[in-house]
């Protein structure tokens, strides 16, 4: 009978043991951490659809180190840093989760997936009812998305890192893991991966904002429908297709993202009831899951263990309440230029986690007055606020991609 | 210091073209929606085919 080593048996306790001390307690941290997310999706503080398969993985791959070779760690989940064809090729066949990494998440396919979706379950008629007021208040809610730009670089991120933790204040999570991967591969992951976390906290936090900064009054105030317009199914697809190529025109690095978004919209108001279903279900929830399950597998000790995740957290949740205070001011300067007719709610609405921002705006507003309803304005400007996302991203991107 | 000035410089400047190119986008819009109205002025009414905006949806990003 051969000699037997317990620990080589249990490889991951053996790895555990042998890790540096920072990587030892990062492990178990990050352990704790996935069980954690897991549960508060489960109980609906934290989004469900991101924070379950996140968590399952974020614990597991902790869990899941071995040896690789006698004096090599790693996991056989994915290798995010192989870029080399030939040793790509091997890796390819061996870490089961390689396949869906390296052709869906690290060329942005995921993100644009999820954009499609988003498209086929957004009503563009809402944009119409008022796309200058919605596109100004849209640009309101990107302040933090330019402010965080200046502060990162003051706490000593380059230009490309800085802007891609600055992204985070889009509260736009395809648009976040767009522009890191392509502006700041090495922190894409804890970007994302804050960007995602605080999104889930946005549905509880942006509502203590709009009570703090605008009155019950001014909360309550009621709209009148009649501003909405009509428009034929064939007239919202001539104002995507337009749209998206005016965009695509201006912009090209984000074509593939304002390609997918607009896409979903014209295929919804095809009325192509096979593809509306296909995208706006195996394909918007497939996406969202297997993003969820990457963050997680990603969120490995040895890659995310880096000094600068402490300052991205902090640079994230600052980017999060400008946006939101801008997005506030935002409505409050068309409330003023309006007569008083427009509720100042609906600025929060301009950040464009949408729809979520959207009805936030709606809750509040019906909790001060019952008869209120600014869904359709609110769901406008969160409309604009992914067009606005998109535009700052791909500008950001053009200018910065050649730097060091 | 340049350096920090520099990202001051061009947040300014990224804030400007997103600007820009987001009222573009909005004015396109508006012009769009008032050769409809146009169209359908000298149509007359509107047919029972327009529709309001639609549904609310289900899926967050």
């Amino acid at each position: 009978m051969p000699e037997i080593d317990i620990l080589y048996i249990f490889q991951g306790i053996a790895t555990l043991v042998a890790s540096d001390p920072t990587i030892m307690v990062g492990r178990i941290v990050l352990i704790l951490l996935g069980v954690a997310f897991v549960y508060l999706g489960a109980k609906g503080i934290l989004d469900p659809l991101i924070m379950i398969p996140m968590g399952m993985g974020m614990s597991s791959v902790n869990a899941a180190v071995l040896y690789l070779s006698p004096t090599n760690m790693g996991t056989i989940f994915l290798n995010p840093m192989t870029s080399e064809p030939t040793q790509l090729l091997d890796i390819l066949q061996i870490n089961f989760l390689q396949p869906i990494y390296t052709f869906t998440f690290s060329n942005g396919l995921i993100a644009c997936l999820v954009f499609m979706g988003i498209g086929v379950i957004t009503d563009i008629g809402y944009m119409m009812i008022s796309p200058m007021r919605s596109m100004f208040i849209a640009l309101c809610a990107e302040l933090g998305t330019l402010l965080t730009f200046p502060i990162a670089v003051a706490m000593g991120f380059t230009y490309r890192e800085a802007a891609a933790v600055a992204m985070v204040g889009s509260a736009d999570g395809p648009m976040v893991l767009f522009t890191s991967l392509i502006l700041a591969k090495d922190l894409f992951v804890p970007i994302t991966i804050v960007a995602y976390l605080y999104l889930s906290l946005t549905y509880a936090g942006y509502p203590y904002l709009i009570r703090f900064l605008i009155s019950k009054k001014l909360r309550g105030i009621a709209m009148d429908p009649k501003q909405i317009p009509s428009f034929t199914k064939a007239e919202k697809m001539i104002f995507a297709v337009v749209i998206n190529t005016l965009l695509c025109l201006l912009l090209p690095v984000a074509a593939p993202l304002f390609m997918s978004f607009f896409l979903g919209i014209v295929i919804r108001e095809s009325g192509i009831t096979p593809f509306i279903d296909f995208i706006a279900g195996p394909v918007l929830y497939g996406a969202t899951f297997f993003l969820g399950l990457m963050l997680g597998v990603l969120c490995e000790a040895a890659t995310i263990l880096n000094p600068k995740v402490v300052l991205l957290l902090v640079l994230g949740i600052t980017a999060l309440l400008i946006s939101g205070i801008g997005g506030i001011i935002g409505g409050y300067i068309v409330y003023w230029t309006s007569g008083g007719k427009y509720n100042p709610v609906i600025g929060i609405a301009g950040i464009s986690c949408i729809p979520t921002t959207a009805k936030v705006a709606q809750k509040e507003a019906r909790g001060a007055n019952k008869f209120a309803v600014i869904l359709p304005w609110a769901m406008g400007a969160s409309i604009c606020g992914v067009i606005t996302s998109a535009i700052i991203a791909a500008i950001y991107v053009t200018l910065l991609r050649g730097t060091p | 210091m340049e350096y920090f000035l520099g990202s001051v410089k061009l947040m300014l400047i990224v804030y400007a073209l997103a600007a820009v190119i987001s009222m573009l986008a909005a004015w396109v819009i508006k012009l769009i929606f008032a050769g409809i109205r146009r169209q359908r002025a000298a149509e007359g009414p509107a047919t029972a085919s327009s529709q309001p905006a639609g549904a609310t949806p289900e899926k967050s990003s």
